[in-house]
């Protein structure tokens, strides 16, 4: 083939240009730590990852979401074990007041400290965590249990529970509403606290007895919602570490097909600035084999 | 056979010799030129003269001086200029659109899904914090102003492209008048019995310009003047007459200029639906198919985001008790108008109930549903999916661009390496060329010495 001045430079400069293309590109590829940062770097990647950011989103929005009806949750969890002891204060003070020989007078003085705990549990049940009370349903804009007349209480709360997402179509109850635990179920908790009052008061023994078998009920009622919420905290626990394990497997799989393989952009860098050294250098060495280099000066 | 016939034979070969450095300093000087085509001359004897014994050689003439040059690696060439101006103006114009898709930077449309959508479910999980609310509300207005910034760049970028297609129909006009011009100039010097090698030269690169911006095809006729249509069929240049293109507001098409043809007489035809390759093609391309296709798939999912919030959004209740609300303006149902509707953070309907405010938050936990709900107006996908296809296909679509424009180049360096073989300067060559000729000039230079020296020894007889 004849070989012209034009075609030499023209596919050289084509060369070094296509090779410093591939250069910038490695180069982009180390400083932005991104392989893939527009649509056409790899059209199905990047959809790809845009659906797995859309799911790591999700997912993390699912572990915010469990976050807050934990703390929920676990302050629930306290107040009725903190019922708990109180009932069985009350049932201990009121087994006391049942005795033969506890007089009128003892049984009224009982009272008065079932009474400080009958009013004890009126604010464990007005419980709020930020300002919302735990145990008033969805009504969580004023406290849920109030005293009226006398020792009764009535429920201002309502009967609707919150759930939260807590994973792909999954939602989680964290409300157990206070009708549910304290004033409806088996027993009105707050009633038979008054119930019993008003025995001890009029040194009714065999109210007395009546009152401790409220009491049980009542703890089997406690014990029950303390059920419930165990199970929603498992359930959120194991939605949480779903979520987790989920979270860092998408963010691996991103930076595994979007991220730059820093070995792989390395070595082709390395290779390209190579290829373009020894591009420019045979490109000198031939520039220099002239025949203009071997005439004697005209 | 004289002594005078040695001094002609010796004149003949210094002035054809002459013209032949000529052509080699013409070739070394334009080594540079583009689309310039390596000249040669011809060399002929000269009639002989008849006598005894035979005929004797009367010396040399320049019969021609011709350029190196193969129709077939031009037309090639060619042709290739139409598909690298085509590639070269939708990849450039593509490339302008993707930074629409700046997911990787957790920017865009597709961020502004997942962050509304969160927002939303920090609204379900804490239903009367007003706070969650108000930043409901802002991840709403930033995702309505995503969409909004979409639509207005792609109106921008058509009307980028627009403005190309513009210069490009005068640059079209431009080269038509300069290749008829050069024509009437061939014709007239080749009328004459001389080879235009120059101007043909500079009529191919003329050719090979408009070509770059519009398929063209043409035909020499005897007089080597050129005809060239574009597309299929309509004159552009008719020998030293042109036929403008124009560029016509299309109504039909947001005032976008539409290509016309213009005969001279009649109506305008209409050129971008018969051109396929091309600068002009390119950028229609881009202009008038992948924007709109662009903007339309935005414009569904903007229609379907719109319809389905409301939709879920009219049948909850806001904390100050408001129902049957629209969340976004009910008529923006595309990228460039949706917008939100509610100001108020309170009547964000989060309660499914009015007596279950303001802790109720079924209708929120609906609405952060409708993320994973497929719709049939979106071809049974969901948001993001939809998304997520739109940005996957505008991306095959600007890779296959890309990946033909650089398989274009490689063509194109092949053919222009091919051309150059046959058509290019080669320095060494030249410089042997010159060489070669010089030695001839010095030995008829010799000639005119020793015809003179045998002058000078008749001359001398008569003493």
């Amino acid at each position: 083939m004849r070989v012209s001045d034009l075609q030499f430079f023209g596919s050289t400069i084509g060369d070094l240009q296509r090779t410093k293309e591939r250069i910038v590109r490695a180069q982009e590829q180390i400083a932005s730590q991104q392989r893939i940062a527009k649509p056409s770097d790899d059209p199905s990647i990047f959809g790809q990852a845009i659906l797995e950011k859309s799911a790591l989103a999700d997912n993390d929005q699912w572990i915010r979401n469990i976050q807050f009806g934990t703390a929920r949750v676990a302050v629930a969890d306290q107040t009725l074990g903190q019922a708990q002891n109180l009932i069985s204060r009350v049932r201990e003070l009121a087994v006391q007041a049942r005795s033969d020989t506890t007089s009128a007078q003892g049984r009224v003085t009982i009272a008065q400290e079932v009474r400080q705990l009958h009013r004890q549990l009126i604010q464990l049940a007005n419980t709020e965590v930020a300002g919302q009370p735990v145990f008033a349903g969805t009504k969580t804009d004023a406290p849920p249990f109030v005293l009226g007349v006398g020792d009764s209480v009535s429920y201002q709360g309502n009967s609707e529970s919150q759930s939260i997402v807590v994973g792909p179509n999954q939602t989680t109850q964290i409300v157990l509403p206070g009708d549910q635990v304290f004033t409806g179920g088996t027993t009105n908790i707050f009633d038979d606290l008054s119930n019993l009052l008003t025995a001890l008061e009029s040194n009714n023994g065999a109210g007395i007895e009546v009152g401790i078998g409220a009491l049980d009920q009542a703890t089997a009622q406690i014990g029950l919602a303390q059920g419930q919420i165990g199970a929603i905290s498992n359930r959120l626990d194991t939605a949480q570490g779903t979520a987790q394990v989920v979270s860092e497997a998408i963010q691996q799989a991103l930076s595994n097909q979007t991220g730059t393989d820093l070995a792989t952009a390395l070595t082709e860098l390395q290779l390209q600035q190579t290829a373009y050294q020894a591009t420019s250098q045979t490109f000198t060495r031939l520039f220099d084999s002239s025949l203009l280099k071997f005439l004697p000066p005209a | 056979m004289g002594i005078n016939s040695l001094v002609d034979i010796a004149k003949s070969a210094l002035f054809t010799t002459q013209q032949a450095i000529s052509v080699t300093g013409h070739n070394v000087a334009n080594v540079n030129t583009p689309g310039y085509s390596r000249q040669q001359i011809t060399l002929s004897e000269n009639v002989p003269g008849d006598g005894s014994p035979g005929q004797i050689g009367t010396g040399v003439h320049a019969e021609a001086i011709r350029r190196s040059f193969d129709s077939f690696v031009e037309d090639q060439l060619l042709s290739s200029r139409e598909q690298l101006g085509k590639f070269t103006a939708s990849s450039s114009a593509m490339a302008q659109l993707e930074p629409l898709f700046g997911d990787a930077n957790n920017q865009g449309i597709g961020a502004g899904l997942n962050e509304f959508f969160g927002a939303l479910q920090d609204v379900a999980t804490n239903p009367s914090d007003l706070s969650a609310r108000t930043v409901f509300l802002s991840k709403a207005g930033a995702l309505a102003g995503q969409f909004n910034q979409s639509a207005a760049a792609l109106t921008d970028a058509q009307q980028s492209i627009d403005h190309q297609v513009g210069q490009t129909i005068t640059d079209v006009n431009r080269l038509t008048s300069q290749i008829a011009g050069l024509n009437t100039k061939i014709a007239n010097a080749e009328s004459r019995g001389q080879q235009a090698n120059d101007l043909r030269d500079e009529r191919g690169v003329a050719l090979a310009d408009l070509g770059e911006r519009i398929e063209i095809s043409s035909i020499e006729d005897a007089t080597g003047q050129l005809t060239v249509f574009a597309g299929r069929g309509q004159v552009l240049v008719d020998k030293e007459r042109t036929y403008q293109l124009v560029g016509v507001p299309d109504l039909s098409n947001n005032g976008l200029l539409d290509v016309r043809y213009d005969a001279g007489a009649g109506p305008t035809t209409s050129l971008g639906p018969v051109i396929q390759s091309g600068r002009l093609k390119g950028l229609l391309d881009v202009r008038d198919q992948t924007i709109p296709s662009l903007r339309g798939s935005l414009d569904s999912l903007a229609s379907e985001l719109v319809t389905q919030v409301n939709q879920q959004h009219r049948l909850g209740f806001g904390l100050d008790g408001s129902t049957n609300q629209d969340f976004f303006v009910p008529t923006g149902t595309t990228a460039g108008t949706i917008a939100v509707s509610l100001t108020n953070v309170r009547q964000i309907a989060a309660s499914s109930t009015a007596v279950g405010v303001p802790g109720n938050n079924a209708n929120a936990l609906t609405l952060s549903g409708l993320r994973s709900t497929a719709f049939a107006p979106l071809g049974n996908a969901t948001f993001q999916d939809y998304y997520s296809t739109i940005a996957g296909s505008f991306g095959s679509a600007a890779q296959g661009v890309q990946s033909n424009l650089q398989a274009q180049q490689v063509l194109h360096d092949q053919l222009t390496s091919q051309r150059a073989s046959v058509s290019g300067v080669s320095m060494d060559e030249e410089l042997a060329n010159l060489l070669q000729y010089q030695r001839s000039f010095e030995s008829a230079s010799r000639m005119i010495v020793v015809a003179d020296e045998l002058f000078q020894s008749i001359l001398s007889m008569k003493r």
